[in-house]
């Protein structure tokens, strides 16, 4: 009884008591750092690939319409220097454009090495082309008309016929398609293939058969060969109708 | 206890106060009027003391300067025992005051207390009431973030656009031409002596006056006010069934007050306090500022009212507003006092209601800005790439790349300005959507000159593709061997 009559004197101290105990673990606590940092500060490889990169490449890093980086083999062959003047400057004639403030973009040099680390760091599998001499990240363009070989060889039995499409694959000679792709990123597609559409890597077209590096030049240079001149008239069946 | 006592009257005997203070404690009211609905008046008050006391404890670590405003608040949140605390209390009492300041007026409105004789109650409590949104506003600059950084700015362009004297009143306002640090020290002033000495005191007059005037007896249906008999009428109802003021009424008052307390402190403790949020530095052009809560309604219908509106509406309007609430008791000062005969006042109160709460909810959304980020931070539904083809994949990277997506929305997310794209293959044929994407119109810019061909074939050629499944796309009527209607026939024409 006694304790009761002395609740309403000891309240204020227990609620005090709680609230000190609780008091750094209330969930209105604001957490460390700014709530909202000065855009340039953001460094959280996350956030930057969240808010530049995901639109086109897919929320992890695939799955997007543009190229998956978060393929290993794509990592393994590509070096960092490569990464971070595709991220800064763009790509010309193609549809990557240029993040970097000094051509343009809204990241700071930092932010740039901040997204070529992350991606290495967290998509990139070291060891993953081990016992593998992978073709070069870039070559020149090779001899189409052995290209043309090499396509029948590795290529039609997905994409059909002359590239414009088969049962499993679509057309990759179209004018359009291919005024939007630079021929890098053709050789970039034919070695690394699309892992999560189907498309197998260089290794895989033939099983048992990798391409050589010649091979792949090659195919790249049938391909790019069929750019058309002005690529992308609607009505490619009817003159052009221009001004004299 | 007799120690006390003499205390008190040695004082009383000097200051001769107890007099005043017993009658204001002990004065009747009518039973009626010891009602839970006449408690929201006295809680505003205590929200403004608990205001003017976390206000104090907020100003001694506080530094008003443009320089150092935000970065002091960065030291109250993270750097300062329970400072964020004092902060979040302060905010949320703000907003609580805010809302019982327009619930307490709600219910004056409905219960017709501001007929003969309390005319003055109601206009200082207009003026209390435009006070208390003047510290909201202030104190929402105070936080010196973006959102004041640009909340300013519009205030400032609004101000601008008085005729004539715009200019002087903009230099004003903001100390000089542009938002510096003469600006925050006016707001500062402003939000703390300037409007708390006006704040606090019309409301010793607005207490003054309940006091001297007693509080509204509770209306009754069909018992009309009248200047020649009310006054005799008010004094029998307090002879007749009135209560001394403490302790008949005032615990109700004390009960809803600690109520509303303990919401501020729960609700300071659960959600924290307001920002801030980015920098203030306009440099920064990734900022997508937003008014806080009771002003997100001004902020929907300035983005809403069509260019010609703009200036006759934002000068005259609020002045057509504080006249007419300040009109109300002297147009209808007499009569009916029940809400339950009085349909025009229900309706008022509910037309103001839903139009407030409709625009707020707008401004939440704010589906007139375009996601200025959405082409690069929202990826393409993983559904409307599924089977697509080299040339439909290129056509949704031009979508994001040439920022389609800050206008429009697919799956939900992106920009709400233009239509969602997610089944625009059923309303526009493959000619249609170039023609749209070339020329622009029904307030689409012409992307033409930004698009090469290949670009426009790939993106309509993607375009295409949206469509629910099953569902055909548009088709030209003029197409050879298309079925018009999904009857199984060819179409002839």
């Amino acid at each position: 009884m006694t304790c009761w009559r002395r609740l309403p004197a000891l309240l204020p101290a227990l609620f005090l008591i709680l609230a000190m105990a609780g008091c750094s673990s209330l969930p209105g606590r604001p957490g460390l750092g700014p709530e909202v940092q000065r855009p340039s500060d953001v460094m959280n490889f996350g956030v930057l690939y969240k808010q530049n990169c995901s639109g086109c490449h897919g929320p992890e890093g695939r799955g997007g319409p543009a190229f998956p980086l978060a393929d290993p083999v794509y990592l393994s062959i590509v070096n960092d220097a490569t990464l971070r003047t595709i991220t800064a400057q763009g790509v010309p004639n193609s549809l990557m454009p240029a993040f970097a403030r000094s051509a343009g973009g809204m990241l700071t040099d930092q932010q740039i090495d901040a997204i070529v680390e992350g991606m290495r760091k967290n998509w990139a599998k070291p060891g993953i082309l081990a016992g593998v001499t992978p073709p070069p990240y870039s070559a020149p363009l090779g001899d189409p008309k052995r290209g043309t070989q090499v396509y029948q060889t590795f290529c039609q039995s997905c994409h059909g016929p002359g590239g414009k499409g088969g049962a499993k694959a679509s057309s990759i000679v179209d004018g359009s398609y291919l005024g939007l792709v630079s021929d890098q990123e053709l050789r970039t597609d034919v070695i690394c293939g699309w892992p999560h559409l189907g498309a197998p890597d260089w290794r895989s077209d033939v099983p048992g058969h990798p391409m050589t590096a010649q091979e792949i030049a090659d195919v790249v240079a049938y391909l790019a060969a069929q750019r058309p001149k002005f690529p992308g008239r609607p009505y490619p069946g009817q003159p052009s109708r221009r001004r004299k | 206890m007799k120690r006390l006592q003499k205390i008190f009257e040695w004082l009383d005997q000097r200051l001769k106060i107890g007099a005043a203070v017993r009658e204001a404690m002990y004065h009747r009211v009518p039973r009626s009027s010891g009602s839970w609905f006449y408690v929201f008046g006295s809680s505003a008050f205590l929200l403004l003391l608990l205001q003017v006391v976390t206000g104090i404890l907020l100003a001694l670590v506080y530094v008003p300067s443009a320089s150092q405003a935000w970065n002091s608040l960065q030291v109250l949140n993270h750097d300062i025992t329970l400072g964020w605390y004092l902060r979040a209390v302060h905010g949320w009492g703000s907003n609580f005051m805010v809302a019982l300041v327009l619930i307490h007026m709600m219910q004056v409105f409905l219960f017709g207390a501001y007929k003969y004789p309390r005319e003055f109650n109601w206009v200082t409590g207009v003026f209390l009431l435009l006070f208390t949104l003047g510290m909201a506003f202030t104190g929402q600059v105070l936080r010196f973030d973006q959102d004041a950084y640009w909340g300013l700015g519009i205030g400032a362009s609004i101000t601008g656009r008085v005729p004539l004297i715009g200019a002087p009143l903009v230099h004003l306002l903001l100390g000089g031409p542009i938002i510096a640090s003469d600006t925050l020290s006016r707001f500062f002033d402003l939000h703390v002596f300037i409007i708390p000495a006006l704040l606090l005191g019309l409301v010793g007059i607005h207490l003054l006056m309940v006091l001297k005037l007693g509080i509204n007896e509770w209306p009754m249906p069909g018992r009309l006010v009248r200047r020649e008999t009310y006054l005799k009428e008010y004094e029998d109802l307090v002879q007749r069934d009135g209560v001394p003021f403490v302790p008949d009424a005032i615990w109700k008052d004390m009960v809803f007050g600690a109520m509303i307390l303990g919401s501020v402190l729960v609700c300071a403790a659960v959600f924290g306090p307001f920002g801030p949020r980015g920098v203030p530095d306009p440099t920064i052009i990734q900022a997508a500022p937003r008014p806080d809560f009771f002003f997100l309604w001004i902020f929907a219908l300035l983005a809403l009212l069509p260019p010609y509106m703009e200036t006759p509406l934002i000068l005259i309007g609020p002045i057509v507003v504080i006249a007419l609430l300040l009109l109300v008791p002297f147009l209808s000062g007499e009569g009916e006092k029940s809400w339950r005969r009085r349909p025009v006042s229900v309706l008022t109160v509910l037309v103001v209601a839903v139009t407030l709460g409709a625009l707020t909810r707008f401004g939440q959304e704010a589906p007139w800005s375009p996601v200025m980020n959405g082409w690069s931070g929202l990826p393409v539904p993983a559904q409307y790439l599924k089977g697509r083809s080299a040339l439909q994949r290129q056509g949704a990277i031009v979508f994001q790349e040439k920022q389609c997506r800050n206008c429009h929305s697919l799956g939900g997310e992106g920009g709400k300005r233009g239509p969602a794209l997610d089944s625009v293959a059923t309303r526009l044929t493959p000619d249609e959507l170039i023609r749209q994407v070339l020329q622009g119109g029904g307030n689409m810019p012409a992307y033409g000159h930004n698009l090469s061909p290949a670009e426009v074939t790939a993106l309509v050629s993607f375009l295409d593709t949206l469509h629910p499944p099953g569902v055909r796309p548009a088709r030209d009527f003029a197409e050879k061997g298309l079925p018009l209607l999904d009857t199984g026939h060819p179409a002839k024409h």
